[in-house]
């Protein structure tokens, strides 16, 4: 509901604005709690490298609003074969690059090879439908091996962007790696043609984006944008002080609020509270093996019992506790509301305490049976999901104990299978369904999500889905998986979160989308 | 034994002190559950994928190769390529280690010139309401966690009054000076609080002795006695004190530097750790361990020159 009105709210002030007398100019300070060490498209793998792509570099396509279908980008047509077997794209005319090169159909065929290369690029998979690119003049074509309903999806996603082959040729580095090191290290503007170019780098302090006077969109005032000269990035780890420095004027926004700041931020007047609706979802992965690592039985590996600690969990108070209301119970068990054929299952789990009673009784779970949630040290989030939880499931007669480790340890549980119980969020990084289904249920994959469940009905849906090219049939391949996959309970669902920014008064404009993405290119700052 | 070779014996000793360090953090990080490919790959990484990282870090070979071309590569200086940050362990660290220096001098500067007086204005004044108000101030900064100072100081001096910034960290020496004061100010306010009990102590403790007793009977002028019998005596343990709370210094810009965002070592370190990311950590484990050793070495130089004794042992 709030989500929606906030939505509503930066709709309404973007078509608003006027579009004669347009805001240009200026530098707007952003503070990040995490910094880039690379943006390339093939070598992001963190969101603040991922998030980052899309300001300096440009893709074929281009993500729609509401993020369900794609639209022109640096390619201004495209079509797909009746056999789903070959793309055919033309690319506009007179792009160039930020140095003021050409944008040729070669650096198209050499940047899409590059990211189809498992070897070079940990995103290679997504493209293995591709056997060739090939480009003839202005016409970009994509030979398919088979046919691929994700494939414009993925033109329009970070990892094929384009970059220039002539920066690549004569960048110093033996390896493409090396080389791409080497182009991000100079901070010049010759490699990609994105609304910025990366003009200023200090590793682990700051970064700086300036104008890409070259760039092809155009802004309300029928100039080029962006509107701003530059993004000036500071890396501020502390959430405290991220907001301190919003707050003292140093900087004129600051990301990843605390959402129990929120209401606090909300009622300053000097600062605009943006909630930005995301596809992040926060759930447990739940061990469903048949025994625990150390030998013992697993009782959760009974799926009534999986369900049981569903219905026990109060979504509600979690969200209240843990996000002070800014989100939504998960709605879908696979995916976020705002992925495309999810599917509303709400309330999902809706909170029963007699039924979960009645199912661990049912499977014969004793009283006092231990449960370890392992937890992330250091967050409050997850100390205070445990504290909830332990007292919601203290009721059905199970004993909640804490494990508390870093980031790479939860990792390499995840991977081992040594946990019960553990926390873990998801924001997607493709606009289509596949990727996150692929990591939570298809157990080739990631052995579904760590949780060793294996279900065959489901394994072959998701293959069937990845190569069916009509959207109905498609849907109803999700919807089916998502019914099972609520039925089987591999995960404790908890919630959907928004992208929390303060903005100062002088920003206008500033979007994060619903992947992460944060994007300047229309962005203003009013000093 | 003359003072040159008092310390090339003091060398020597870090040379199998530095071995050790070594092996203990080599071992250590290797210890810890979830390793670097884990971290670098992602969640998402196929198993296949972690193995062909692990490979090309070299993390497959034997432990004891793994060990030995460590402690090569680092007696040629090489220290490796950071997992995390792309490029060469030493270039980061270079990188970073002058603010981390520089924070840490101002932090020990600024704890003197906050301990020194008022230890003195509260041995002066033993049993009396100055002792009591000093004593009691710096036991509650004592108690007080260092990164909540930091939070309170920057909140009030610096968001409310504006007297500081809240972030950055200059360029040019003054405006270190100007912008670091806070983060310098948080650390020293809880070093200066062990430094003045100790020298407080110490002082009243000199000051008691029959030689003082006997300078006073004399009819010595108090500012001679303070200074040449008093100050010199009172230091000896004083110094080893500030040596030793060096080491705790640096460790307590893994807190300061996070809160205050300067990029310095101590960030870093915890990037580092969180990523397994291997040579960085053991790059600047050996870092920290050299920079201690050298404050330790400086302590003990200074402390000879303070008290002839310690150089006839």
């Amino acid at each position: 509901m709030k989500l929606k009105t906030v939505l509503g709210i930066t709709v309404a002030a973007t078509l608003a604005m006027p579009v004669v007398a347009q805001e240009r100019g200026g530098t707007l300070n952003f503070a990040r709690y995490d910094g880039s060490r690379l943006i390339d498209p093939i070598y992001a793998d963190r969101n603040p490298d991922i998030w980052m792509v899309g300001s300096l570099f440009d893709t074929l396509l281009r993500g729609s609003a509401d993020g369900n279908s794609v639209e022109p980008g640096l390619a201004e047509s495209y079509s797909v074969s009746d056999d789903g077997k070959t793309v055919s794209l033309t690319l506009r005319e007179g792009v160039l690059f930020a140095d003021g090169s050409p944008l040729t159909g070669e650096d198209v065929v050499f940047s899409l090879d590059r990211a189809r290369n498992p070897d070079l690029s940990p995103w290679g998979g997504l493209l293995g439908s591709i056997e060739s690119v090939s480009a003839d003049g202005n016409t970009v074509t994509l030979s398919l091996s088979a046919p691929d309903p994700t494939i414009l999806s993925m033109l329009a996603t970070f990892n094929t962007a384009i970059v220039s082959k002539a920066a690549f040729d004569s960048a110093a580095g033996d390896t493409d790696q090396d080389k791409s090191a080497a182009i991000f290290a100079a901070t010049t503007a010759g490699v990609g043609s994105g609304p910025f170019y990366l003009c200023g780098f200090e590793q682990g302090a700051s970064m700086d984006f300036c104008a890409n006077e070259h760039y092809w969109r155009m802004g309300a005032d029928g100039k080029a944008l962006p509107y701003l000269d530059g993004v000036h990035f500071e890396i501020v780890p502390d959430d405290a002080t991220r907001i301190l420095r919003l707050q003292a004027g140093e900087v004129d926004a600051a990301e990843f609020i605390p959402f129990s700041r929120v209401a606090e931020l909300e009622t300053d007047p000097n600062i605009n509270m943006q909630l930005y609706p995301s596809t992040r979802i926060i759930y447990s992965p739940i061990n469903t093996r048949e025994t625990r690592a150390d030998g013992s039985p697993n009782p959760m590996a009974d799926p009534r019992v999986r369900q049981a600690l569903n219905y026990a969990t109060n979504k509600d108070a979690l969200i209240g506790v843990v996000l002070h209301g800014a989100g939504q119970p998960m709605s879908s068990p696979l995916m976020a509301k705002a992925t495309q054929y999810a599917a509303d299952l709400n309330p999902l789990y809706a909170y029963d305490l007699d039924k979960a009673k009645a199912l661990i009784t049912e499977a014969g779970v004793q009283p006092g049976t231990e449960v370890t949630l392992t937890t992330l040290a250091g967050s409050a989030d997850d100390a205070t999901i445990f504290a909830a939880l332990q007292q919601m499931w203290g009721e059905l007669g199970l004993s909640l104990v804490v494990e508390q480790v870093d980031n790479a340890t939860r990792g390499a549980k995840n991977r081992s299978g040594e946990f019960d119980i553990h926390t873990y969020g998801w924001v997607n990084d493709v606009n289509d369904p596949s990727q996150v289904v692929g990591w939570l249920g298809y157990t080739p994959t990631a052995k579904a999500v760590g949780t060793g469940w294996e279900n065959p009905e489901f394994n072959e849906l998701f293959e069937k889905a990845a190569s069916e090219m009509d959207p109905e049939a498609r849907k109803a391949q999700f919807a089916r998986m998502q019914e099972i996959y609520a039925e089987a309970a591999p995960l404790l669902f908890m919630y959907e979160t928004p992208f929390a920014v303060a903005l100062g008064k002088a920003v206008d404009g500033y979007v994060q989308t619903p992947l992460g993405n944060n994007i300047f290119d229309e962005a203003t700052v009013s000093r | 034994m003359s003072s040159l070779s008092y310390i090339f014996k003091r060398l020597l000793l870090t040379i199998p002190t530095f071995f050790l360090v070594m092996v203990i953090i080599f071992l250590l990080v290797r210890m810890l559950p979830g390793d670097p490919a884990i971290a670098m790959a992602g969640d998402r990484a196929s198993d296949a994928d972690i193995q062909a990282i692990r490979e090309r870090l070299g993390l497959t070979q034997p432990m004891f190769v793994q060990f030995w071309l460590f402690l090569t590569n680092t007696l040629q200086g090489d220290l490796g390529r950071s997992i995390l940050m792309r490029t060469d362990v030493t270039t980061v660290i270079a990188d970073r280690l002058p603010i981390t220096v520089f924070l840490t001098i101002y932090s020990v500067v600024l704890s003197l010139l906050i301990a020194g007086p008022l230890a003195f204005v509260a041995a002066l004044n033993r049993g009396r309401w100055p002792d009591a108000v000093i004593r009691t101030v710096f036991q509650i900064g004592l108690s007080m966690p260092v990164f909540y100072i930091g939070l309170v100081l920057l909140t009030f001096l610096a968001a409310q009054l504006r007297l500081f910034p809240v972030g950055g960290y200059g360029d040019t020496f003054g405006e270190r000076l100007y912008h670091l004061f806070l983060p310098s100010v948080t650390v020293a306010l809880y070093t200066s609080a062990i430094i003045m009990r100790n020298l407080r102590s110490a002082i009243i403790e000199v000051l008691d002795a029959e030689y003082v007793q006997f300078a006073r009977a004399k009819g010595l002028p108090a500012r001679l006695i303070l200074g040449r019998h008093v100050l010199r005596n009172a230091l000896i343990s004083t110094v080893t004190l500030l040596g030793l709370s060096i080491g705790n210094l640096m460790s307590g810009t893994l807190v300061t530097e996070t809160v205050f965002a300067v990029p310095g070592m101590g960030r870093l370190m915890l990037e580092a750790i969180f990523a397994r990311d291997y040579p960085l950590i053991q790059g600047l484990t050996l870092t920290f361990a050299l920079l201690v050793s050298l404050v330790f070495l400086m302590t003990d130089l200074f402390q000879s020159r303070l008290d002839p004794r310690m150089r006839l042992q």
